[in-house]
């Protein structure tokens, strides 16, 4: 039951005859009764709400920062005409602030027994998963004075995939990839590089990958060119733990790490590599294995999107032994974590060995802008004593991160912006010196 | 478009309750609520019979007193009832009985007015069972004390009433009476029960310590109806004031409220809303219910609201915030222009060819230092190796001689 704003007017201007005609109960009776009666009526005339069929249809995947349509279509299967307004309620962040009241509500007008679709368009702000909530019709009786309102229930989600930003620094790095493939053996060779073909001597070359053979059967010198080798494995391990939760921007450190996986799991699968993906704070939150070059950017896409940054501290030996199961052989370990002293010192480096006895391990952080901009404040008081904060914690990191090398494990350090197309230049500098 | 094939097979997707399920839900409170009240009627009814009715001439209940009123009007005693003061004091004059039945239910205004009409008018008035809070006013010069059992008592006294009806149930309050002409029957511990006191103009007041002698379920033992009629029954009308809370002289200052006060106390007591027109307060009224429907218009809600699991937010530059604040409050300068320093030489030592190994051991930074630079403001040991600054104002100063420095070394 709901009233409408007519109802309220109607009584309003029932004052008029109360106070000028019937100034007594008995001219209130006369106001109120009809009015009340009219009231009923509208009531029991409105089209139920309980008997509408609902079906939706629609987009399932959304990229952040697009919109989504999802379909819904009612069917009026009752012989009274439904006149409604509908709510079609969906998570607050399915919207841009301020334009929910207007994208979830919609009006309805359904002869007896016909259907219509109605279109609701998302335009969510945040990653993740966006179930439909209740869809509430309230069906005006035909005097326009009262309603029936209910409630119905028709399940739909909507994933919010990560927005891979860092897309646009994948053209350069694949044509950087392009160089790599048939350079030279001058610099290049070694445990992860593999024969591709003879040419010519020219002065400069290493004299080591001469090959004296073909030289023998021609009249000049040949020498053998190296290319990286392809089908390398890659674990990208993402720490889900407390540490990824601070935000860096107005983005958790998880998503600029997720940013960064995309990019460079989009430039190895173009270089020939297979890409696994981890995500790992005190289980298992997610996890990408064995796809096809073609499917595995669209199923980490997917598996991340529900990511969550999780309070808890990272389990650093289950994580290793979880990176342990999913590498049988000798990969490239992309840890994608903090470089806070302590979770690192106390965790990460204990574990250490046994991952890079088998692997190579990178080590990838996000570094906050706001420290930078810390660091450089000059003027006042309270800016030195920022700066110098800032020049501690900035310290302390590049001391985590020489522990690190310590291990033999490869440090990246970037700001969100920064990190993706530093990782895949990581990456690319890995992969040309064969060290994959 | 027109009417759906998978409908029979569509699962239902209402979440609002059917009215089999409002029922299901509904139906023990309204069980409950039936119960309580079939069980109020029950006891009301099982309880109705005590004080039901009270003395009231038209009640035939057990305490109620048609039987004694038949009987009078058997005798051609003609009886009103009143249940407003201002019934009662018109209805006196010297050829009435005024029974007031329950006299300290009056409140002192309405006391002195019932006095007032009662002294002078000739009549007999008959006080049932006054206590101390109208005693002193309903009969002036008459006190009463402690209160005695009611039973069956002989009348020794010379009222010729009581001489005749001879034992009555009476009790109750107990009366003395100084210096005026009374008759005292039906003593009780020495104190008599009946007290008539005679007033001026022939007119007397009867004091009764209890009424229960007028019951219907008393009346036909002992000489109560006897008395009872004699006491009622000696004038030709009698008024039976039964004080009720609907008289409007029991409210407000009652003294005033007299006939005679009417005209100028009115237009004083007259409130704004007696002068506005009742047109404008019956509109009003309308305009409130309109109100009431507007109010249930805009507080239902389209819906629920949706709540949203919201990711934690916390800024990854918190801690070095955090300590820099602490810094500042400890005044902690000599840690501040150390990491300042350490910072610094870390960023020049590569541009120096000094290895990051020996950046912070002055006898390696400092030559390579001032091989490229001539000289410094404040001297290239103190600025990269000094001691804390004194104050704030040196920090800041330092500061900005490392960046300085730092600027010299790489533009040279």
């Amino acid at each position: 039951m709901a009233l409408t704003g007519r109802t309220a007017l109607l009584a309003a201007l029932g004052s008029l005859p109360v106070g000028i005609l019937a100034p007594s109960w008995t001219g209130m009776l006369a106001v109120n009764a009809p009015l009340s009666l009219a009231i009923l009526c509208d009531y029991a005339l409105a089209a139920p709400v309980r008997t509408l069929q609902f079906t939706r249809s629609g987009d399932t995947t959304v990229r952040l920062g697009d919109g989504a349509e999802v379909q819904l279509t009612v069917t009026n299967a009752s012989r009274r005409r439904l006149r409604a307004h509908l709510r079609d309620a969906w998570p607050p962040s399915s919207w841009l602030t301020g334009t929910e009241q207007a994208a979830s509500r919609h009006r309805l007008d359904i002869p007896a027994g016909e259907r219509r679709r109605l279109t609701t368009r998302l335009r969510p702000t945040r990653r993740g998963d966006r179930r439909s909530e209740r869809i509430t019709v309230r069906s005006y009786g035909p005097l326009g004075l009262a309603a029936r309102q209910g409630s119905h229930k028709v399940p739909w989600t909507v994933r919010v995939l990560p927005p891979f930003t860092s897309r646009k620094h994948l053209p350069s790095r694949l044509a950087r990839l392009r160089e790599l493939d048939g350079r030279t053996s001058v610099l290049t060779r070694g445990e992860g590089t593999e024969f591709d073909s003879l040419r010519a001597y020219v002065p400069g070359d290493d004299t080591r990958s001469i090959d004296w053979r073909a030289t023998a059967r021609q009249s000049g010198v040949a020498v053998r060119t190296w290319r990286p080798e392809r089908d390398r494995h890659i674990l990208i391990v993402l720490d889900t733990g407390r540490t990824s939760a601070g935000r860096v921007g107005d983005v958790p450190r998880l998503d600029a790490a997720m940013d960064a996986t995309l990019l460079l799991t989009a430039l190895a699968t173009r270089a020939g590599d297979r890409v696994d993906l981890l995500a790992y704070d005190r289980r298992i939150r997610a996890q990408v294995q064995g796809r096809a070059a073609g499917e595995v950017l669209s199923a980490m896409v997917t598996a991340m999107a529900p990511l969550e940054p999780e309070l808890v501290e990272t389990d650093a030996r289950g994580l290793s032994a979880a990176a342990l199961a999913s590498a049988p052989r000798r990969s490239l370990i992309v840890l994608l974590t903090s470089l806070d002293a302590a979770p690192i010192e106390e965790g990460l480096l204990p574990v250490l060995p046994q991952l890079t006895q088998r692997h190579t391990v990178l080590v990838a952080a996000v570094a906050d802008p706001h420290i930078e901009q810390m660091a450089e404040a000059r003027g006042t008081v309270d800016a030195v004593y920022e700066a110098a904060a800032a020049a501690q914690a900035k310290a302390q990191r590049q001391r985590t991160a020489e522990q690190l090398q310590r291990h033999g494990v490869v440090v990246v350090d970037a700001t969100p912006d920064h990190l993706a197309p530093a990782l895949a230049d990581a990456y690319l500098a890995l992969k040309g010196a064969g060290r994959l | 478009m027109t009417a759906p094939t998978a409908t029979s097979i569509a699962p239902p997707t209402s979440v609002s309750p059917t009215p089999r399920q409002v029922w299901t839900r509904t139906r023990g409170l309204v069980l409950a609520l039936l119960l309580l009240i079939a069980a109020g009627i029950v006891l009301a009814t099982a309880h109705s019979g005590a004080q039901h009715g009270r003395l009231d001439p038209r009640s035939a209940d057990q305490h109620g007193s048609r039987a004694v009123a038949e009987l009078l009007k058997d005798r051609g005693v003609s009886i009103r009832v009143a249940t407003t003061l201002e019934e009662a004091t018109t209805a006196v004059g010297p050829d009435t009985t005024l029974l007031v039945t329950a006299p300290d239910l009056l409140t002192p205004g309405q006391q002195r007015e019932l006095r007032a009409a009662t002294a002078d008018s000739a009549g007999r008035t008959v006080l049932l069972a006054a206590g101390p809070p109208s005693v002193d006013t309903l009969a002036p010069g008459v006190r009463t004390t402690s209160t005695g059992p009611v039973a069956p008592r002989a009348p020794q006294c010379l009222l010729p009433a009581a001489h005749s009806a001879g034992n009555a149930d009476t009790g109750g309050f107990r009366y003395t009476a100084d210096g005026l002409e009374t008759l005292a029957c039906y003593p009780s511990g020495g104190l008599p029960t009946l007290l008539v006191v005679q007033e001026q103009a022939s007119g007397d007041t009867a004091l009764l310590g209890s009424a229960d002698f007028l019951y219907n379920s008393r009346l036909d033992s002992q000489g109560n109806a006897s008395l009872a009629l004699q006491l009622l029954g000696s004038r030709p009308h009698l008024v039976w004031y039964l004080p009720s809370l609907a008289d409007p002289s029991a409210t407000g200052n009652s003294g005033d409220t007299d006939d005679s006060t009417g005209s100028e106390g009115a237009d004083n007591d007259r409130s704004f809303a007696d002068l506005i027109p009742s047109g404008w307060l019956w509109g009003t009224l309308q305009l409130a219910v309109a109100a009431v429907l507007a109010a249930i218009w805009r507080a239902r809600r389209l819906g629920p609201l949706v709540t949203e699991r919201l990711p934690v937010a916390i800024r990854a530059s918190e801690s070095t915030e955090g300590r820099a604040r602490l810094y500042r409050k400890a005044n902690a300068r000599d840690r501040a222009a150390s990491s300042l320093r350490s910072a610094t030489r870390t960023r020049i030592a590569p541009l120096l060819g000094v290895s990051p190994r020996n950046a912070h051991s002055p006898e390696v930074l400092l030559p390579a230092v001032s091989a490229r630079l001539s000289t410094i403001e404040g001297g290239l040991d103190t600025v990269l190796f000094g001691t804390a600054p004194a104050d704030d104002a040196a920090l800041v100063r330092l500061a900005d001689q490392l960046d300085t420095l730092e600027r010299e070394v790489r533009t040279s």
